[in-house]
């Protein structure tokens, strides 16, 4: 197994571990962290647009299998996501810490909105506003609170080869 | 699949393509597969797997919800306990009432012999996990087949209904919340006898639809399960009218509800394990 590959399923696998374990019981108002994809964004922005997009395939598949939504839509947003938050990775300064959570945030935006229209068009979305003031806008805010909190430690555990400050040492 | 550093860094966007083809061909399996299909089997395995994740999780949350569990509580004020004494008497009240006619109910079902609405088996069982994502209302306990536990049966808390029993494993089950947007339940309004069906949504508010505008419900009107479908017993506490709005023009008037079921914070749960066709029964 490449160190790329090893990447990919240690970040998956623990964000799945995680979601499952605290996550689900981290419930504000009805939202809950996305766990998986603060670990795709995370091994995106360490190893490129495909990792990004074999990270977000596989936390789909997994978000797909621990759900009761639709099987395949997290693979197809989740997918997608990953390819664009890699695609930053050359052009991102991605030691520090704030520049990669603005990646999660807009990351978070962009899958939240995606996966609500793809429920709209698979006939089980719901009404456009309710939809973005009560699931999309808070999701992606608390995404990016949790990412604030484990981003850096994340970060290091997946790229060894540089280091990444965290809120404490700057 | 081998991933070489140098062309992840890159980007591939014929890997992209192949992942989102991969992607929108198992959604398609997904809608057209049965009940039994290979998807909807491999997530009643992966619930069964995540069995002890669950229950670590839930353990150790525990202490945590408890804490919040009693800053919750201290929360009432001193009117709130006011109100809820009134409230007690004039329950206690109607109670001595209620039971005068139940026992003349009873005389007068035994004199025209007429059926009793059958009793429900239940057993109970602990919530272990709850929805791991904004957009399901699902969670999850700790009982499955091995207890009894069917794809279907109604699932119940002290102060009403929860749910519906969804995927079951051996050990586990995913329960559907009344508050899910797939959610639906056919209920009828106490004073009235109005029909409807109550539906969640996405932001985990329910409403009451499809109510004839000639019997319109008032704020605070019990609503309970009409029966009707086949999966709800009749007479389950659902949750109260909370806001009753017809505009001009509208066929319907909107009616929202409110459970009386704290979804949140439930620890426990019963599933209604006997047969849910009776003289009376059933939901959608």
């Amino acid at each position: 197994m490449s160190g790329v590959a090893g990447r990919v399923a240690l970040g998956v696998l623990l964000a799945v571990t995680l979601q499952l374990v605290i996550g689900s019981h981290l419930t504000i108002a009805g939202v809950v962290p996305d766990l998986l994809l603060v670990a795709t964004v995370t091994v995106a922005l360490a190893s490129g647009s495909s990792a990004g997009a074999v990270a977000g395939f596989a936390a789909g598949v997994l978000a797909d299998l621990i759900g009761s939504g639709p099987f395949g839509a997290s693979m197809l947003v989740m997918t997608v996501v990953g390819y664009l938050a890699g695609s930053l990775q050359a052009s991102l300064f991605a030691e520090g810490w704030l520049a990669p959570v603005t990646v999660v945030l807009t990351a978070s935006l962009l899958k939240e909105a995606s996966y609500g229209l793809l429920l709209g068009v698979l006939g089980v979305g719901g009404p456009f506003w309710r939809t973005l003031s009560r699931v999309v806008l808070p999701t992606a805010a608390y995404t990016t609170i949790v990412a604030v909190i484990v981003y850096p430690w994340v970060s290091r555990l997946l790229r060894r080869e540089r280091s990444v400050a965290t809120l404490g040492r700057l | 699949m081998r991933l070489a550093d140098t062309d992840t860094r890159k980007g591939s966007p014929a890997l992209l393509a192949v992942l989102v083809v991969v992607s929108l061909v198992v959604t398609t399996v997904y809608f057209r597969e049965g009940p039994r299909g290979p998807l909807r089997r491999a997530r009643t395995m992966a619930l069964a797997v995540s069995r002890p994740l669950l229950a670590v999780g839930d353990g150790v949350t525990a202490p945590f919800r408890a804490v919040r569990g009693f800053f919750a509580g201290m929360g009432a004020s001193r009117s709130e306990i006011e109100t809820l004494r009134r409230q007690n008497a004039e329950l206690r009240t109607r109670l001595a009432s209620l039971e005068e006619a139940r026992q003349e109910n009873d005389r007068l079902r035994a004199l025209v012999n007429f059926a009793e609405a059958k009793k429900f088996a239940s057993l109970g069982a602990r919530v272990i996990g709850r929805p791991t994502d904004p957009w399901i209302g699902v969670v999850t306990i700790d009982r499955g087949t091995a207890d009894g536990i069917r794809s279907g049966m109604p699932v119940l808390a002290a102060q009403g209904l929860v749910g519906q029993v969804l995927d079951v494993s051996r050990h586990i089950a995913r329960v559907r919340l009344i508050t899910d947007q797939e959610s639906g339940v056919a209920v009828l309004v106490q004073s009235t006898r109005a029909v409807g069906v109550v539906r969640g949504s996405i932001d985990r508010r329910l409403s009451l639809d499809f109510v004839d505008a000639s019997t319109l419900p008032t704020v605070g009107d019990v609503v309970v399960t009409s029966g009707l479908g086949g999966v709800y017993p009749k007479g389950i506490v659902v949750g109260d009218v909370t806001d009753v709005e017809r505009q001009r023009g509208d066929l319907y008037p909107t009616v929202g509800v409110r459970s009386r079921v704290p979804i949140d914070l439930i620890e426990e749960v019963l599933v209604l394990i006997g047969p849910s066709v009776s003289t009376g029964g059933g939901g959608e």
